[in-house]
């Protein structure tokens, strides 16, 4: 008897979690294997007790066991197949065989945020990942993950630093304002500020990812919402996308999973520079060039350093390797009506440089869910809870750019006791490049998000729902400065920089859902409001003459606080939101969707808004023409839609004429010019699109078109110095407008007996574009936007080649005033990506599975920051082969002013296009045979790869960091693990 | 319960959306609704003015500027283009300092307004208090004017804080700003009492009201108003005197000091004066200074001149004489040297001008030796009693080059005033034209509002 040990090890298990007192009297255990044609086994099949959520899915092997009650029925659900119900009744063994579908759209279920759809009748534009592509990743942010796998979903990193907030664009910059542009967040119904957490460690300029804390082995799908039909229900938080987020719910599916891995990251690049005899060359060329005599302060790398001294500094600096490892508990179970599921997870990284820091994340979340006897009541609670320890550096030295900066002959940075060699770099004149490096800074985050919802059915297809969210995020951080930092010389003290952040919030969303159909009329309708309040609060403060090192950050042995800080603000909002979803024969679709939104954040008199949304779907294939003449076409679907979403994100109060604390002390003083009257940018999104399969849906492909057009954009009014500021807030006419071509495609290329392969694509032309913006040039931004154009641009001189007098790089001085400055700067560079994509394709054969993920982009970026010849800094090895190509080598003054020109003219763009295997995936899964004697239901060993592989003609380190040359975003990270299920 | 909640939403109120006020936000009309908070929107305008760069000493101020712009103050790197065209009198309207410049004095101006509006329409705070805060603030806001109508010429005239209005308010004559200056002056003399109630001299009272009455009126040439001002901030001998030693003039509240800005105002902890942080060249990284005197002052000063032995330092390394009236270049802890705005040389300096144009020149003898007598020169009493009008006031002329330089650009707004400028500042500018006396309207000024006009020559 195949599963006798397992029979007994589920009954063991289900005592020991102690659930049986609630499962039903007469459970039996029913075992089977599910085959597709040809006898072949279908490994994860989803096998559901019908009305539950209980459930389980199949081995490889085609084979399942669960505990389900005679009288209940078995669903049989697997994408491409035919969905088959089965009543248990006496059986305890039922293998079932699952034919081809030929349309199986049907079954992927979406979430739209306050309803579901399925990817057959959705009128929107959703796109959504799960978590087989989400949680072996090893990375921070859940963001992070969805880099290169959805079309019109633009995610950059900019930083290695674990925790830091990652840059997400769905659809393109709307706003004028970069702080403008979040999108919405929202875990399991409950909304989370979505504007990074301040920081004062190395994480300040992107801030702490809110959505740091959370678990990717716990999240179940991320939907992002991008049209308008999809995003109006959000009203005017809608305007730049909404990202859901849906953690794992108990499924029934008794059983605890526990899995391990471990890796490594390393930087996955090296730039070619000049070692110390052609470094030194080069610099004493520039000498005999400029006919100066080198003396001890132009030319101390010739005359005070070691002529012979070599240290790679990339190596030095950025050569090290950073261990990760992740270890993922979860168990679940439940009886007929009630599931839970508890999760716990641990993930540890280090860093690449030479300094010791760790970035730890606890994370621990249960959910449960009930559902009365006759099913009129259901109750579902979700609790989200991670702490996040994270070590960062805080004194301004930044390695990668050091790396690229020191000469090759540059001395020991270290005496031999590990304090810093100040003196030497003194004698140079200079400040020594690592001052600052013990700073650091440890954050501590808690971050809970929970949520309760409750829906009753009042009479048949009328329900009562609400949501409850409650969330709290709290970050205490303490950069620690001590003396051994900073250059004795300047007597610095024991210093330390206190902040702590803290966020709450509470909703309360009711709504009432109704369905009901007239013979062919399907009627769906959802009524709801919203009530939110958001409380923010900080405080900072700066410790100052501490004691002793150790003491440092601990405010009561700081001989004096300064610069104490406190704010808090508060954040209210209530909404009304309604859909209306209808269609005719399944076939013709209509879907309304409108919120009328009132927010704290204006002043009386402009607080509410109206913004709403029509989407129409038509299912052509559905018509009996197309089913007749075009068999080969097996769905065909036109959708479009239109609609209204607004943006509130502008700072609280900024309405109110107010008074704040002068940083001296014991003073106030007015900081703002205040306007009463300004109010929500409003976004105009529209849409088509058409998704259409072939080959009884084996190959999908799915187009959509979009314009997007935001417009009232809130921002700096330009004013006359004379009225005491510079700007105030207001609703500027400027538009702002995103279009462009979204194609996603899909196809199951070989299915044969135990050999699967697919691929999937996802591609995005986008286009950006600044449409009009009356008073641009007397804006804040006017050197940084042009109208017409997009608003990632580069604003550059026009290089005109090298000076043969002088024999320096010569940029035009357009306007021939003497002068150069932003006037002359006519050269604009798009700096939007042209377009970008994924490919992933995903084989397995018996246990063998592998994926791999190619992220492609087409983008110009510049390469500006390593051949300054002549000076005393690191140089491309290029500078020694190509020789005409650079500026006459020279030490002068003139010659670093040309340089500097040249590297802000066109001289330093550059293709930074690349094709990246972003990730791979090699997963073994042992034979049931093996690993029963161990009592495991499943075992896998799987490896994953992330940044492996990388091609591009980008001389600089990072395509994906494409300014500048040297910087850098993602490290090259290989993982080994084990998963376990019992 | 849920069917109660949803029907109450859907018919909910607007007042769910009044929220409270933040902590650290207080209404504008609350700020006056208490005598506590009104003083401390004075103490906001002390403070700011520490942060404003006009006033704060450090790079963008009068100060440092003006004194490039005169024969006292040159760079020493020349990499700072917007720095250099002050030296050189190459201002494009685009430059920076010249914005923040401009900007700062608006900014604090607009203080000045909201605080006056908000005193105006208070009626809890008391008479007295409220008569005093309205004087000290009118005083900075003909402080403020001062140099704006000196720098720029004509220049908008804002009395109030609505945006609206002021961004198209067009330039009022000089006679019109100089008229309000002198009418916030006598508000602010006649509200204010003698002494220094917080026993600090940073505290506006009324002889600091006198002290700038008197150069105004010496601006103006009311040469008696200015003996008569001057005269009365220098019998308060029982409050100012001239210390003997001249390292001890800029200490905070000196004797001599008449205002003074306190570097508390800045809120960083640091305790040094920005002039201190700014002149005295950097001891850590010498390369790391800005600007250092110009030979020609140096050699101005006679060798045995008090002045050039304690005021005037040289670094070796660097070569360069650099300004040392404030001794500390970086400090923390209590501050020792305060920010000198107003003092009582000047005052002597401004009635023996008065005086010898009033051809009172044993007068003028008397308040000239006063300066020289501490410098440890020779006394006009002693060397040339009988000293002819004209060379009394060429006298005046190089005494307060060599008393007042890289202080509040004396110098630069004594040459203009004096019709001087060409002989004095053509000869090492050799790009100077007469039109550099007023720097030029920020070029962002002139676009956002239509009704202003640049100066000539720019």
């Amino acid at each position: 008897m195949k599963f006798s040990y397992r029979q007994h090890l589920l009954r063991i298990t289900l005592l020991w979690i102690g659930v049986t007192p609630l499962s039903g009297f007469c459970q039996q255990i029913i075992e089977g294997q599910v085959t597709g044609p040809q006898d072949l086994p279908i490994p994860g099949v989803n096998i559901q007790i019908q009305g539950t959520n209980r459930g389980t899915t199949s081995n490889f092997e085609g084979e399942y066991q669960l505990v389900a009650r005679p009288q209940d029925t078995l669903v049989y659900t697997y994408m491409g197949y035919i969905s088959q119900k089965v009543a248990v009744g006496e059986q305890t063994q039922i293998n079932i065989q699952l034919k081809e579908n030929e349309n199986s759209l049907g079954d992927l279920v979406i979430n739209a945020g306050y309803y579901t759809t399925t990817e057959r009748e959705r009128t929107g534009n959703i796109a959504k990942i799960t978590a087989k592509e989400i949680e072996l990743q090893p990375v921070v942010s859940p963001l992070q993950a969805l880099q290169g796998r959805m079309a019109g979903v633009e995610i950059s990193t900019g930083t290695d630093t674990p925790g830091a907030a990652p840059t997400i664009r769905i659809r393109g910059q709307n706003s004028l304002r970069s702080e403008g542009n979040y999108p919405l967040y929202i875990i399991d119904g409950v909304p989370i500020n979505s504007t990074p957490v301040e920081s004062k460690s190395s994480l300040s300029f992107s801030g702490i990812d809110p959505l740091s804390t959370m678990n990717l082995s716990n999240i179940e799908s991320i939907e992002v919402l991008k049209d308008a039909d999809a995003t109006a229900i959000y009203g005017s938080r809608g305007a730049n996308g909404v990202i859901l987020i849906s953690t794992k719910k108990g499924k029934g599916q008794k059983g605890i999973q526990a899995r391990v891995y471990k890796g490594v990251s390393t930087v996955a690049n090296k730039l070619d520079l000049l070692n110390t005899q052609q470094y030194l060359e080069i610099r004493q060329q520039a000498f005999v060039n400029d006919g100066v005599e080198p003396d001890e302060y132009n030319a101390y790398d010739l005359l005070l350093w070691d002529q012979n001294r070599e240290t790679d500094w990339q190596e030095e600096f950025l050569g090290g390797t950073a261990d990760i490892t992740d270890v993922n508990i979860s168990a679940q179970g439940g009886s007929d009506q009630t599931h839970f599921r508890l999760n716990g997870a641990f993930h540890q990284q280090g860093t690449i440089y030479p300094v010791d820091l760790q970035y730890q994340k606890f994370t621990g979340g249960a959910h449960l869910e009930h559902r009365s006897k006759d099913e009129k009541f259901q109750l579902g609670l979700a609790l989200n809870y991670g702490v996040d320890q994270n070590e960062l550096m805080a004194g301004g030295v930044n390695f990668r750019s050091k790396a690229f900066k020191l000469a090759p002959n540059a001395p020991e940075l270290y005496n031999e006791d590990d304090s810093l060699n100040w003196e030497t770099w003194g004698e140079a004149g200079l400040e020594h490049p690592l001052a600052g490096l013990y700073n650091k800074a440890e954050i501590k985050s808690h971050n809970l998000v929970s949520s309760l919802n409750l829906s009753y059915e009042i009479i048949l297809g009328l329900a009562l729902k609400t949501n409850f969210g409650f969330t709290h995020f709290n970050s205490d951080e303490v950069v620690k400065m001590p003396q051994r930092s900073y250059n004795p010389s300047s007597m610095p003290l024991h210093r330390s920089l206190n902040t702590q952040s803290q966020r709450q919030s509470w909703i309360i969303e009711p709504q009432l859902n109704y369905q009901h159909q007239w013979g062919k009329l399907n009627l769906n309708a959802l009524l709801g409001s919203t009530l939110q309040e958001n409380q923010y609060d900080t405080f900072s403060v700066q410790g100052e003459n501490y004691v002793a090192e150790a003491l440092i950050g601990n405010l009561g042995a700081a001989e004096s606080l300064l610069h104490a800080q406190a704010k808090n603000t508060q954040y209210r909002y209530q909404a009304v939101f309604a859909r209306l979803g209808i269609n005719w024969d399944k076939k013709y679709y209509l879907n309304l969707t409108g919120r009328r939104d009132g927010s704290s954040r204006f002043a009386q008199g402009n607080r509410f808004a109206n913004f709403g949304a029509i989407g129409a779907g038509w299912i052509f294939t559905d018509e009996a023409f197309f089913k007749q003449h075009l068999e080969w076409l097996s769905f065909g679907k036109l959708r479009g839609s239109y609609g209204t979403t607004g943006s509130d994100q502008i700072p609280d109060y900024g309405y109110l004429d107010a008074y704040e604390a002068t940083p001296g002390p014991g003073g106030l003083y007015p900081t703002a010019l205040a306007n009463p009257e300004y109010s929500w940018e409003v976004n105009k999104k529209a849409e088509v699109g058409m998704q259409l399969g072939f080959l009884k849906d084996r190959i999908h492909l799915g187009v959509s078109a979009y314009r997007n057009r935001s417009s009232n954009q809130l921002v700096a009014y330009p004013l006359p110095a004379t009225t005491g500021f510079n700007s105030v807030q207001a609703n500027l006419p400027a538009t702002v407008e995103n279009r462009g071509w979204e194609v996603e495609f899909s196809s199951d290329n070989i299915r044969k007996g135990n050999f699967r392969w697919q691929t999937s694509l996802n591609m995005s032309f986008p286009k950006n574009e600044l449409v009009s913006y009356p008073g641009l040039e007397q804006s804040p931004y006017a050197h940084t936007y042009r109208e017409g154009h997009p608003l990632n641009i580069a604003l550059l001189y026009k290089y005109e080649g090298i000076d043969p007098e002088t024999g320096y790089y010569q940029v035009i001085d357009q306007n021939g005033d003497g002068v150069y400055d932003q006037e002359d700067k006519v050269v604009i560079q798009d700096r939007t990506r042209e377009y970008f994509g994924g490919i992933q394709n995903s084989l397995s054969y018996k246990g063998i599975s592998l994926q791999f993920l190619f992220q492609f982009v087409q983008q110009e970026g510049s390469f500006a920051d390593i051949f300054n010849a002549g000076f005393p800094q690191a140089l491309t090895a290029e500078v020694d082969q190509n020789f005409s190509a650079y500026q006459q080598v020279s030490q002068t003054y003139e010659a670093s002013q040309a340089y500097s020109r040249a590297v802000q003219s066109d001289l330093t763009i550059e293709n930074a296009s690349f094709i990246r295997l972003k990730t791979l995936n090699l997963s073994y899964e042992f034979p049931l045979s093996w690993i029963e004697v161990l009592n495991l239901s499943q075992a896998k060993f799987f490896l994953t790869g992330q940044n492996l592989w990388t091609l591009t003609d980008y001389k600089g380190m990072d395509p994906d960091s494409s300014v500048g040359g040297t910087d850098f975003s993602s490290l090259r990270t290989l993982t080994a693990g084990v998963q376990l299920n019992f | 319960m849920s069917t109660l909640l949803l029907g109450m939403l859907l018919t909910s109120c607007q007042e769910w959306l009044d929220i409270e006020e933040p902590d650290y936000k207080l209404v504008s009309s609350k700020v006056f609704d208490t005598e506590e908070t009104a003083e401390a929107a004075m103490q906001g305008i002390y403070n700011q003015l520490y942060q404003a760069s006009f006033s704060a000493g450090w790079l963008g101020s009068t100060t440092v500027l003006a004194g490039l712009s005169a024969d006292n103050l040159e760079l020493i790197n020349t990499n700072t283009f917007d720095l250099l065209g002050f030296q050189n009198h190459q201002l494009h309207p685009e430059n920076s300092y010249n914005e923040g410049l401009w900007g700062s004095a608006y900014n604090m101006i607009y203080m000045v307004n909201s605080l006056l509006e908000g005193l105006e329409v208070s009626t809890k705070v008391s008479p007295e208090t409220a008569q005093r805060l309205e004087g000290e603030a009118r005083f900075v806001r003909a402080f403020t004017y001062f140099y704006l109508v000196n720098l720029y010429g004509e220049v908008p005239l804002v009395l109030g804080t609505d945006y609206q209005e002021n961004a198209v308010e067009p330039r009022s004559s000089k006679q019109a700003i100089y008229e309000n200056i002198l009418a916030d002056l006598g508000i602010a003399a006649n509200a204010l009492g003698n002494s220094y109630s917080s026993g600090e001299r940073t505290q506006i009272n009324a002889y600091t009201a006198k002290a700038l009455l008197a150069r105004v009126h010496l601006y103006l040439e009311n040469w008696e108003l200015a003996e008569i001002y001057s005269s009365e901030v220098i019998a308060a001998s029982g409050t100012y005197s001239l210390p003997t030693d001249l390292n001890e003039v800029f200490l905070a509240n000196s004797p001599e000091a008449i205002w003074q800005l306190s570097p508390i105002g800045n809120g960083t902890g640091l305790t040094h004066t920005n002039e201190g942080s700014v002149f005295i060249i950097n001891p850590y990284i010498p390369s790391f200074s800005y600007v250092k005197l110009t030979a020609d002052l140096v050699n101005y000063l006679d060798e045995e001149d008090q002045r050039k032995i304690d005021w005037i330092g040289y670094h070796e390394g660097l070569d360069v004489y650099h300004a040392y009236k404030y001794k500390i270049h970086n400090a923390t802890g209590e501050a020792t040297e305060y920010s000198m705005i107003l003092r009582l040389a000047e005052q002597y300096l401004i009635r023996a001008e008065a005086r010898a144009q009033q051809n009172d020149l044993s007068g003028a003898i008397a308040d000239l030796d006063q300066i020289k007598q501490r410098a440890g020169i020779e006394l006009l009493s002693e060397s040339n009693p009988g000293i002819s009008q004209s060379a009394l006031l060429e006298e005046v002329v190089n005494e307060r080059r060599k008393e007042l330089f890289t202080e509040w650009g004396h110098r630069w707004l004594d040459v203009k005033r004096w019709d001087t400028t060409e002989q004095v500042f053509a000869p090492y500018s050799p790009d100077w034209e007469s039109t550099d006396v007023l720097y030029p309207l920020p070029a962002t000024e002139l676009l956002s509002n239509p009704q202003l006009l640049q100066n000539a020559g720019y």
